[in-house]
C-alpha cells in the first residue's frame, strides 16, 4: 500500500511547521527526506505515522528516546513484539525467535542483559534499529537512524534496510543528513525547506541540493561510478 | 531454538521464585506485627484466631486481635503496597528514578483534599460506614495536584528530571503550606487534620481495613493490567501509536488509577513519605526490570517494608508510638540525598540505578 498523505499542516504556537504539504510514500522503496535542520522533517514523518499507524503495520525509530529507561536491551527489543490483544505479554517461540535473531543481526547479543540506559549511543540506536526490526511491520519510518553510528554501522543499518526492501519487500522512509549515504540509498529522495516539500526527484544532483541548503554544492564522480557530493 | 525456550523459561521461573520468598516473608512479618504491641499476645494465641480454634482465647486477647492487631496490620500491608506501586508507575510514566508520590508533592495534594473535605463539614458516611466525603476530597486533591505536576513539567513532551523535581517541590510546599493555613483556621479540627502530616495506622478499623482492601484489590488489577504500556512509552508517543498503544489514555488511567490509590492511603493513614521512592528500587536491586513483574513484587516489597517500619513504630516507644511517616522518612530521605548526590543516577550510567 502507498502511503497517500494529503494537506498535512501542522502547527505549534504561531509557527507553522509543516505549510500544506502532500507526498505520496511508494512502496517498496526507501525514500530518504532531507532538508536543513528546522525544516520540518522529522514533523513530517511524525505526522504520516500519526495518519497509518492504525492502518498499516508500521514501526517508529525516534531520533532519541527521553529520560531513565530502566529496561534491559532485550526488554526493549521485546517491546517489538508488544501485542495488546494478549493479556499475558510473556513472548511465545515465535517473537523469542525474532528477537534473538534481531539482536544478533544488530550486535547486541553480549549487551542483551545490559541496561538500555548504560549503552554507548551508537548502541542505542543499533538497539532501537533491533525493535523496529523484531516489530516485523510493512514499513519502517526511521528518524536519523545512523546519526551517532559508526562509518561501518550505519553502512550496516542501510545494507540491512535495502535487503529488507529486496528480499521482503519492507517499505522505509528516512530522514537523515549524510548527502552521500543517502544518494547511494535512496530510491527517491525528498527535499523539504520551510515547511515545504521543494523537489521529489529519484536522482541527487549539485544544483537541487544548493536549492534546499541555499549553498553551493559541488560533485565528483568515483571510479565506481558514483556521484559524491561536498559543499562548497 | 531450544535455547531461546530455556532462557525464557529460567526468566519466568525466577519471577515466580522472587513472588514466592516475598510472599512467605509478608506472611510471617504480618503474623509478627500482630504479636507485638502495647500488650502481650504470643504467635500461638494469633496462628489459633486464624486456624479457626479463636474459642480457646480469653475474650480480651480476641478483641486485641481481632479488632486492633489485624486491622492495623492489614492496612499497613495494604497501604503500603499501594504507595510502592504507585511510586513505581511514576518512576515509569515520568521516566525519572526520583519520582515518587510525596517528593511530587501528591501526597500533600490529597491531604489537602482530605483536609478541605473535613474542615468544610462536607465528611459524613456516604456508605459502607466508613466512606466520607474525605476520601472524595483526597482522590480530587491527588488528581488535581498530578495534573498540575504533569503540566508544569512537561517539555515538549518530555519530562526532565530536575524540572520534574523542582516542580513537584514547590508544588508539595504550597500543599502543605495551605494545609495549615486550614488548621489555623479550624483550631478546633487542628489535631485530626495534623493526622495528616505525620502519618499514623493507630486510627485503623475494620470498616475503614475493609474499605481499602476493595480499592486497593479493584485499582492494582488495572494497574497491573496497563503495566506493558507504561514500557511500551518509554520509545516515545509515535513508536507507541505503531505499537497499538495510545499515550494519552494509557497515562489517563494510570493517572486515575494511582490517584485513587494514593488518595485512599492517604486519607486512611496520612502522608507516608518515601516509600514509593525507595522500594521500587529495592526491586531493580533484584534485577526486575519489566514493569509488570516490578508492580506485583514492588507491591510485595512496600507492603512488608510497611508492616515491618509499623511493628517498629508501635513496640520502639511503647506504650507510646512514633508516627509511621517519622520512620520511613528517616529511612526513606537519607537514601533520596544517597540518589540525589550519586551521579550514577544523573548520567542514569551504573547497572545498579535502574
Amino acid at each position: 500500500m502507498n502511503l497517500e498523505a494529503l494537506n498535512i499542516n501542522v502547527r505549534f504556537g504561531d509557527t507553522h511547521v509543516l505549510k500544506d504539504v502532500s507526498h505520496t510514500f511508494k512502496e517498496g522503496k526507501i525514500t530518504i527526506i532531507l532538508g536543513p535542520n528546522g525544516c520540518g522533517k522529522t514533523t513530517l514523518i511524525k505526522s504520516v505515522v500519526k495518519m497509518f499507524a492504525k492502518k498499516c503495520g508500521m514501526s517508529y525509530i525516534p531520533q532519541e528516546i527521553y529520560g531513565n529507561i530502566g529496561l534491559t536491551v532485550s526488554d526493549l527489543v521485546a517491546l517489538g513484539r508488544y501485542n495488546e490483544k494478549k493479556f499475558f505479554n510473556s513472548e511465545n517461540e515465535e517473537d523469542l525467535k525474532k528477537i534473538d535473531e534481531a539482536l544478533e543481526l544488530m550486535e547486541l547479543k553480549d549487551k542483551k542483559d545490559q541496561l538500555y540506559d548504560t549503552l554507548s549511543g551508537g548502541e542505542k540506536q543499533r538497539c532501537m534499529a533491533a525493535r523496529a526490526i523484531c516489530q516485523d511491520a510493512e514499513w519502517f519510518i526511521m528518524d536519523e537512524p545512523a546519526s551517532n553510528l559508526d562509518i561501518v554501522h550505519s553502512k550496516f543499518i542501510l545494507d540491512t534496510a535495502r535487503d529488507l526492501v529486496k528480499n521482503q519487500g519492507k517499505s522505509f522512509i528516512i530522514v537523515m543528513h549524510d548527502l552521500n549515504a543517502a544518494s547511494t540509498y535512496g530510491d527517491e529522495f525528498v527535499l523539504m525547506k520551510d515547511g515545504r516539500i521543494t523537489d521529489v526527484c529519484d536522482r541527487l544532483s549539485p544544483d537541487k541540493l544548493a536549492d534546499v541548503f541555499e549553498t553551493k554544492f559541488g560533485s565528483v564522480k568515483t571510479p565506481s561510478g558514483k556521484d559524491v557530493f561536498y559543499a562548497d | 531454538m531450544l535455547s531461546h525456550m530455556r532462557e525464557h523459561k529460567s526468566s519466568s521461573d525466577r519471577f515466580v521464585i522472587k513472588f514466592t520468598i516475598a510472599a512467605i516473608m509478608l506472611i510471617c512479618v504480618m503474623a509478627v506485627s500482630c504479636c507485638l504491641g502495647s500488650s502481650d499476645i504470643t504467635l500461638s494465641d494469633v496462628i489459633k484466631y486464624f486456624t479457626g480454634r479463636g474459642d480457646e482465647l480469653a475474650k480480651t486477647t480476641l478483641t486485641i486481635i481481632g479488632r486492633i492487631r489485624v486491622p492495623r496490620t492489614l492496612t499497613a500491608m495494604l497501604i503500603g503496597g499501594a504507595l510502592a506501586s504507585v511510586g513505581c508507575v511514576m518512576q515509569g510514566v515520568f521516566r525519572n528514578p526520583m519520582a515518587d508520590p510525596s517528593v511530587l508533592g501528591i501526597s500533600s495534594g490529597a491531604a489537602l483534599g482530605a483536609a478541605i473535605a473535613i474542615v468544610t463539614g462536607l465528611n459524613g458516611v456516604i456508605f459502607f460506614e466508613a466512606f466520607t466525603g474525605a476520601y472524595i476530597g483526597a482522590v480530587l486533591g491527588a488528581i488535581v495536584t498530578w495534573l498540575l505536576v504533569f503540566t508544569i513539567a512537561a517539555q515538549n513532551g518530555r519530562y526532565d528530571t530536575s524540572s520534574t523535581l523542582l516542580a513537584g517541590i514547590a508544588i508539595s510546599s504550597i500543599m502543605s503550606a495551605l494545609i495549615t493555613v486550614l488548621m489555623t483556621l479550624h483550631l478546633e479540627q487542628m489535631e485530626r487534620v495534623y493526622m495528616w502530616m505525620l502519618g499514623t495506622f493507630s486510627a485503623s478499623t475494620t470498616d475503614k481495613t475493609k474499605l481499602l482492601a476493595v480499592v486497593v484489590g479493584l485499582m492494582m488489577p488495572i494497574l497491573i493490567w496497563i503495566a506493558p504500556r507504561i514500557d511500551v512509552l518509554k520509545l516515545g508517543k509515535e513508536a507507541a501509536m505503531t505499537l497499538g498503544v495510545d499515550q494519552t489514555k494509557t497515562l489517563a488511567i494510570a493517572l486515575a488509577v494511582s490517584s485513587c490509590l494514593l488518595a485512599f492511603s492517604v486519607a486512611n493513614a496520612g502522608i507516608i513519605g518515601f516509600v514509593g521512592l525507595i522500594i521500587p528500587h529495592i526491586v531493580s536491586f533484584f534485577g526486575v526490570t519489566r514493569m509488570r513483574s516490578r508492580l506485583v513484587l514492588s507491591f510485595m516489597t512496600g507492603a512488608i517494608f510497611m508492616v515491618v517500619c509499623d511493628t517498629v513504630c508501635k513496640t520502639i516507644v511503647a506504650p507510646g508510638e512514633l508516627a509511621i511517616g517519622a520512620v520511613t522518612s528517616l529511612i526513606g530521605a537519607p537514601y533520596f540525598l544517597f540518589l540525589l548526590m550519586s551521579s550514577r543516577i544523573r548520567s542514569g550510567r551504573e547497572r545498579s540505578s535502574v
